[in-house]
């Protein structure tokens, strides 16, 4: 039980960089994403913000190994991406949790995909489980919990799995603004902890500039990289500090400015 | 329906089973009123019931019936649940399939039974199979219908984490659809037992669909509907397996 646990751990302390090189992607006659040339470094927080329609998701889902790219490619630490990889996990907008599973059971559903025994699946989720602040609701099911409670499920599953990358796709869309900023700054305080690459696709700037290094600005239509921000606001962040600071206004202004020009 | 049948505890049995003593309360008022032959008391029903029961012959009828309506239900329940499983996994198999289901499930599947008696003769065999025509193609259509109705986001989460289509059947699909399956198994249930009469009673020489043809022949009404009250028991006691295999197979609701 010691033994897979260490690795586990090992593993976290390496994040690794993602590249993507001229990704086009369509559906049919729409064209979602065009030549998407864009990377992350190992360990950094980025963001990807973006009108509706500009094909975040559906970047998200290449970068994943969900969805194939029509033409360029995905690198992961320099591999390229073939499909899905215990390398990143996946984060839903709608939570996609199991609804017949207990939390404990939709925490280990990527550990039980892998074939971990169960003492180290048990294990693995006890940490995490408190890790997100979810402990003693083991056994609860999903439609027993809040939304903000389900995504930090959601979480959870994705930590257990002990990915370098951590891919979400508007996790906090569907919550309330006050559960929104919780989960956002337990999500600070986790990635300074595992010291994962973030990738975050989101459509709230406030989120964008208060969460990430690096904002990347999608077009519409079909998707393509607009703009790039950096956030050089200092960690670590906290609504008290950083969200009264005149830098964070000035940044969710810029954004704003460039959101605008696309239009 | 489902809160009461997934037995929530006692106290929800109480109203169903307060429903049941008015009903027979009902029954016994209106028979005493004498209004008609066709209406006898609740204790008559009962007296005779229990005189047919002790003299052996409905026993063994309604044995006779249950082991019938068991091998027909029980081939049915598997055939269909694993046809359709296969109709809703493969989308084009499910929709080749899908005009003949329609017709089936639609069509009165009594006329079949007349087909069956040349086919088979006069056996149990004929009775076997009507049942199991009578509760295949509900099962089927429901289960198709609960593994296409697998929620597309949770197939894409299991991806995500590296599942294979039998990982992905096992842990997605199939649990996804099982409460689907088990409505098809419950109605199934009652569309086999209305096969089980359908059939006796066009054999007219076997199960309990015997006793039914004798006595309303011979306008004996209260035994008539003593061996009415038995099918019903045979229905309840079938309708309750498949609920308590509900009850243990889906927790989560």
């Amino acid at each position: 039980m010691v033994g897979p646990l260490t690795n586990v751990q090992r593993s976290a302390t390496h994040p690794l960089g993602i590249a993507i090189r001229g990704v086009s992607k369509a559906f049919g006659r729409v064209r979602a994403l065009d030549d998407i040339t864009l990377s992350v470094e190992a360990g950094q927080f980025v963001a990807i913000i973006g009108p509706s329609g500009c094909g975040k998701t559906t970047l998200l889902k290449i970068v994943a190994g969900l969805l194939r790219p029509d033409a360029g490619r995905v690198e992961i630490g320099g591999v390229p991406v073939t499909g899905p990889g215990p390398d990143r996990a996946m984060v839903f907008q709608d939570f996609a949790l199991l609804p017949w599973a207990s939390v404990l059971r939709n925490v280990t559903f990527g550990l039980e995909v892998r074939g971990a025994p169960r003492p180290v699946r048990h294990a693995v989720a006890q940490r995490v489980i408190a890790k997100v602040g979810l402990a003693g609701f083991e056994h609860h099911y999903p439609h027993q919990l809040s939304g903000g409670m389900q995504q930090r499920v959601g979480l959870a599953r994705a930590l257990a799995v002990n990915p370098q990358i951590l891919l979400m796709d508007e996790p906090f869309a569907s919550v309330d603004e006050q559960t929104r900023r919780l989960l956002q700054d337990d999500l600070l305080t986790l990635w300074a902890d595992e010291r994962k690459t973030v990738l975050l696709v989101t459509h709230s700037m406030d989120e964008a500039i208060y969460l990430a290094d690096q904002v990347f600005v999608l077009s519409p239509r079909p998707g393509r990289l607009f703009r790039i921000i950096e956030v050089d606001l200092p960690r670590p962040r906290s609504s008290q500090t950083t969200r009264a600071s005149a830098a964070f206004g000035r940044l969710v202004e810029d954004l704003w400015g460039i959101l605008k020009e696309m239009q | 329906m489902n809160r009461v049948a997934r037995g929530e505890g006692m106290a929800d049995g109480l109203p169903t089973l307060g429903a049941l003593v008015a009903l027979m309360v009902a029954v016994e008022v209106v028979g005493r009123l004498d209004l008609s032959l066709f209406l006898p008391t609740f204790s008559a029903v009962a007296r005779v019931w229990w005189q047919l029961l002790q003299a052996g012959p409905l026993l063994g009828a309604a044995l006779k019936s249950l082991v019938a309506f068991g091998i027909g239900f029980g081939a049915a329940a598997a055939g269909g649940v694993v046809s359709g499983t296969v109709l809703g996994r493969f989308r084009l198999l499910g929709q080749v399939f899908d005009p003949f289901l329609n017709v089936m499930m639609s069509a009165p599947l009594v006329a079949f039974v007349p087909v069956l008696i040349t086919v088979f003769g006069i056996s149990d065999v004929v009775v076997i199979v009507t049942v199991f025509l009578f509760t295949f193609f509900v099962v089927v259509v429901n289960t198709r219908t609960g593994f296409e109705g697998t929620d597309r986001r949770l197939v894409e989460m299991a991806q995500s984490y590296g599942a294979g289509e039998v990982q992905l059947f096992l842990r997605v699909y199939l649990p996804s659809a099982l409460p689907a399956i088990m409505v098809g198994l419950q109605l199934g249930v009652v569309n086999g037992v209305k096969g089980l009469v359908v059939g006796e009673m066009l054999l007219a020489l076997v199960g309990l669909g015997e006793f039914l043809v004798r006595y309303a022949n011979v306008f004996l009404i209260t035994h008539l509907y003593a061996v009415i009250a038995t099918i019903m028991a045979v229905a309840l006691l079938a309708s309750y397996a498949v609920q308590l295999v509900d009850r243990v197979l889906i927790r989560w609701k």
